[in-house]
């Protein structure tokens, strides 16, 4: 049995947990107590939970924190990678030495850093993220542009991958080394260890190439309007091969979590409970196992959204899917430094707001967190 | 009604390992008529829990059953799954130790009782309403507010969690009830008001009970009979007045004679146990007048979100070298906030005052450390508190190579596990927790302590989770330490009988405050509070259904 060597943090290690423990309700359950108001209370009766206005506030805080930290690795990050964007485009076009200086002024890249740095600042919060030196349109326009292809893919890859995970993890576990479990882990782990660009080209080749099937790149064949029928289903088609790439690359992580998640749940009593109750063992399964396993793997599967999203990059560039990854492949080659400091930031905001997301689901999911 | 009968029950797990089949019960016949109560003690390990589990067949696969377990006239191999699963609960119910993980975490407890009456709906719960009802019927029975069945079982206390699970084992009416250790891990006056409350139940809907504990006290506070189990087979059987009080089996005797009763003479200073540890000195260490640690005006705060709550309040104690003292409460009277004050791991309100052989505690972390090294803690699950990935060796050098003490590690280390009993010491060097028994790893947890030669050990719950004949291997150990070395020891308990066995002096703390506190022989005989008496009222003593009849 092949175990994934990667480490899953747990619930305490999660967003839910990120609140260290040893308080005073965490040190001694005892913390003592005046009688509630009318209402009796046991002398080793837990605190109440905590509202969910302040728990919100301090992750948007948390959450706030990394953002401003983004910005600005964002900014500097950038100023050090070789390659100066305006001699690389005078190497294209013959320009004088006066031309090149004009250029630079007009891309601000005369000014000193801290200017820059400014400018930039003023820049994110008034929406302005500079001009693309490639597309010379504003960045800002671009992302938009682009950023809508870019969801449809991901959101599709991650629901369908989530969903297919999470459901082979739950029936691996609760049939733990039946033929069942193992075909499906080792087929999981199969796809996890394929490079993405390989298995895309593959299918490219295969079914977009060969057999004809499929269309090979872009998202909607020109001329068509995206929002008739036949659009709506000539997009579909360009989806289906992108899509199989990119769920069969990552969904093994999610089986995996659930899989260890649920074993992990098997052995509680409560299952015994729940049996000696005379539920069927789908009951005991679905109705107490699953949703106690799922705690743990929420964390893990907000954060490998994100991810997913920057993953992006090299199927949109297999198959030339007109999204931020492509956008972003495109910039580096540039370097486009303005586009590439605002897909940067567009990219971590997404991941950010993800992992804020997680710990607010998280808090609905788990009762326990509603204390914190 | 549905008599429950074991007839020559053997059950053995079958496996593929080096270990091979292990036999866990062997021909046990035993009979529940309907009505009757009976309790089954053993120690962890005989075979209890896989006997009373085979009745409603949870075992695993892997376990194997022969002869015959019948419920109502019917041998349950002879069911369908189908048939089994109508027979839980509805027929046999079982109380889980509520207390602990038996209750579904993410799912509010109310709806947990409903789910058993959706199952078994038995012509009278059939729509949501009367479901609801009845388990508002239920919470009110067991003395809870109706209020707590929106809570999750993180919100409730130990005492009210069990009541939970005899709401729960209640609501199909069953004809018998299994209590599985229904009273481990809570006090004894939350004990004392879970077993009457289960007692009365039980016996006003003639209902039959089945309880399993390690603790024979509390069964034969409870039961009629009583039956004693050991590595599988039954030693003993007979009304249970007659096993506790006049035993013929030399075990019985040695289980009845670890719980010490309070006021006997004989186990004061001298807990029962087949290994007593070694007193080496000629004259052993005893109590002397020369304060070690002392806490003056002690109060402890915390900010909760009902506003600050105090702890611990105004403590004052004196623990002088060679002085075992009990601190005894129940759960959440701030013993354990009280120990870690002294320790110096919580802080402490402005005002209070401790002090550590005349010097106040220190502050800063260095001075701190050095302070550690004097006085250890030693915690209440042995299982929990050792690494499992790290050898014995690796347990005890820990605390050695944090105070940087580098010469003769090896030989510090040898004589602490020496000094806790575990010889010889080369033998244990090289174990990891897993390989040893309960007993042994708390032995290992008080060589770690013992490794830095401190002069206070601060124990809490030292002996709470160990089988009653290491108990008394623990606690001789502590007594042993006290003499050969002259330590001082503050035990933090619920347990009154281990203040009676080898503590000089005892406090008994309620809501953070002591209110009695002075000699054990003077307290625990002439008690002068009410809360102590309360306290030893509740201790369930040896035979005469003590708990169920006195009321």
């Amino acid at each position: 049995m092949t175990t994934p060597t990667h480490s899953y943090p747990g619930p305490a290690g999660g967003p839910g947990g990120g609140d260290p423990a040893g308080g005073p309700g965490g040190a001694d359950p005892g913390a003592p107590d005046l009688l509630g108001p009318g209402q009796p209370r046991d002398m080793d009766e837990p605190p109440k939970g905590g509202s969910f206005l302040g728990y919100l506030l301090r992750k948007l805080g948390g959450a706030l924190t990394s953002m401003i930290l983004v910005v600005v690795l964002g900014f500097f990050a950038f100023r050090m990678l070789p390659g100066d964007p305006v001699l690389k485009i005078a190497k294209e076009r013959p320009m004088s030495p006066a031309q090149i200086a004009e250029l630079r002024s007009q891309y601000g890249l005369d000014k000193p850093v801290i200017v820059q740095f400014w400018d930039y600042l003023v820049g994110i919060f008034t929406g302005d993220l500079g001009e693309s030196y490639v597309y010379r349109k504003p960045v800002s326009a671009l992302i938009v542009d682009y950023l809508g292809p870019t969801l449809l893919l991901t959101a599709t890859a991650a629901v369908i991958a989530i969903g297919l995970g999470l459901w082979l993890g739950q029936l691996s576990a609760w049939r733990r080394n039946s033929l069942f479990d193992k075909v499906a882990s080792s087929t999981s782990l199969v796809f996890w260890s394929v490079p993405t660009f390989w298995l895309g080209l593959i299918l490219l080749m295969i079914f977009g190439g060969t057999l004809q099937w499929l269309p090979t790149g872009g998202m909607i064949t020109p001329g068509l309007d995206p929002w008739s029928f036949a659009g709506i289903i000539d997009v579909i088609k360009h989806l289906i091969l992108p899509v199989i790439t990119m769920v069969a690359v990552v969904y093994a992580q999610f089986l995996m979590v659930m899989r260890a998640s649920l074993i992990e749940e098997m052995s509680e009593d409560y299952l015994t409970t729940a049996r000696a109750k005379g539920l069927t063992e789908d009951e005991v399964r679905k109705k107490h196992a699953v949703p106690n396993a799922l705690l743990p793997t929420v964390t893990v599967v907000f954060m490998h959204i994100g991810g997913l999203i920057a993953g992006a990059v090299t199927v949109e560039a297999v198959f030339s899917w007109p999204g931020l990854g492509k956008l972003t492949f495109e910039a580096i080659s540039g370097p486009d430094l303005p586009l590439l400091q605002g897909t940067f930031v567009v990219f971590s905001a997404i991941i950010i707001v993800m992992n804020l997301a997680a710990d607010i689901v998280y808090r609905f999911l788990d009762p326990r967190v509603r204390r914190a | 009604m549905t008599d429950l009968s074991f007839d020559k029950v053997s059950i053995t797990y079958r496996s593929a390992s080096a270990r091979g089949d292990v036999v866990a019960v062997s021909d046990i016949s035993l009979d529940l008529p309907t009505g009757a109560t009976l309790g089954i003690a053993g120690e962890s390990g005989s075979g209890k829990s896989t006997l009373i589990m085979s009745v409603l067949r949870l075992l695993p696969k892997s376990a194997q059953i022969d002869g015959q377990v019948r419920l109502g006239g019917n041998d349950i191999k002879d069911l369908s799954f189908g048939e089994i699963r109508a027979v839980r609960w509805a027929q046999a119910s079982i109380v889980f130790q509520g207390a602990l993980h038996s209750l579904n975490p993410v799912r509010e407890v109310g709806g947990q009782i409903i789910e058993a009456l959706e199952h078994h709906a038995k012509g009278t719960w059939t729509n949501p309403a009367k479901r609801r009802d009845r388990m508002f019927e239920l919470l009110r029975e067991v003395d809870l507010d109706p209020s707590k069945a929106v809570a999750y079982p993180h919100e409730l206390s130990g005492g009210q969690k069990q009541r939970i699970m005899i709401a729960m084992a209640l609501a199909c009416e069953p004809d018998i009830i299994i209590a599985d250790e229904p009273t481990t891990a809570l006090d004894v006056i939350v004990q004392k008001q879970i077993l009457q409350g289960l007692a009365k139940l039980v016996a006003e809907r003639g209902i039959s009970l089945l309880m399993i504990s390690h603790d024979l006290a509390v069964l034969s506070a409870v039961c009629e009979n009583l039956a004693i189990m050991r590595f599988g087979k039954l030693v003993e059987y007979g009304p249970s007045d007659r096993v506790c009080l006049d035993p013929a089996e030399d075990y019985t005797k040695q289980l009845a004679g670890a719980f010490p009763q309070i006021g006997d003479p004989e186990s004061r200073m001298n807990p029962r146990t087949l290994k007593p540890a070694e007193v080496r000195r000629a004259e052993p260490f005893t109590k002397t007048s020369e304060v070690v640690l002392e806490a003056k005006n002690l109060n402890v705060s915390f900010d909760t979100r009902q506003g600050r709550e105090r702890a611990v309040r105004n403590v004052n104690l004196a623990l002088h070298k060679a002085e075992i003292l009990a601190v005894v409460g129940q759960s959440g009277s701030g013993k354990t906030t009280l120990a870690r004050s002294l320790l110096g791991l919580q802080e402490v309100d402005p005002g209070s005052q401790m002090e550590f052989a005349g010097k106040a505690l220190p502050r800063k972390a260095k001075a701190l450390r050095t302070f550690r090294r004097q006085v250890q803690m030693i915690l209440q699950d042995p299982s929990g508190s050792l690494n499992p990935k790290r050898s014995v060796y690796e347990a005890v050098v820990e605390g050695l190579r944090v105070q940087k003490i580098t010469d003769d590690e090896y030989a510090r280390v040898v004589g602490a596990l020496e000094a806790a009993e575990l010889t010889p010491a080369a033998d244990y060097l090289e174990s990891i927790p897993q390989e040893l028994s309960g007993g042994q790893r708390q032995r290992v947890v008080i060589a770690g302590a013992l490794a830095l030669d401190p002069q206070v050990l601060i124990a809490d719950e030292p002996v709470a989770s160990l089988d009653a004949s290491v108990r008394g291997e623990i606690l001789s150990l502590f007594l042993a330490l006290k003499k050969n070395l002259g330590m001082s020891a503050l035990i933090i308990t619920h347990d009154l009988g281990l203040a009676w066995n080898i503590a000089d002096t005892v406090a008994v703390m309620k809501k953070g405050e002591i209110v009695e506190y002075g000699d054990v022989d003077t307290v625990l005989a002439n008690p002068q509070h009410a809360y102590t008496q309360e306290l030893l009222a509740a201790v369930p003593r040896l035979g005469s259904q003590s708990l169920v009849r006195n009321e």
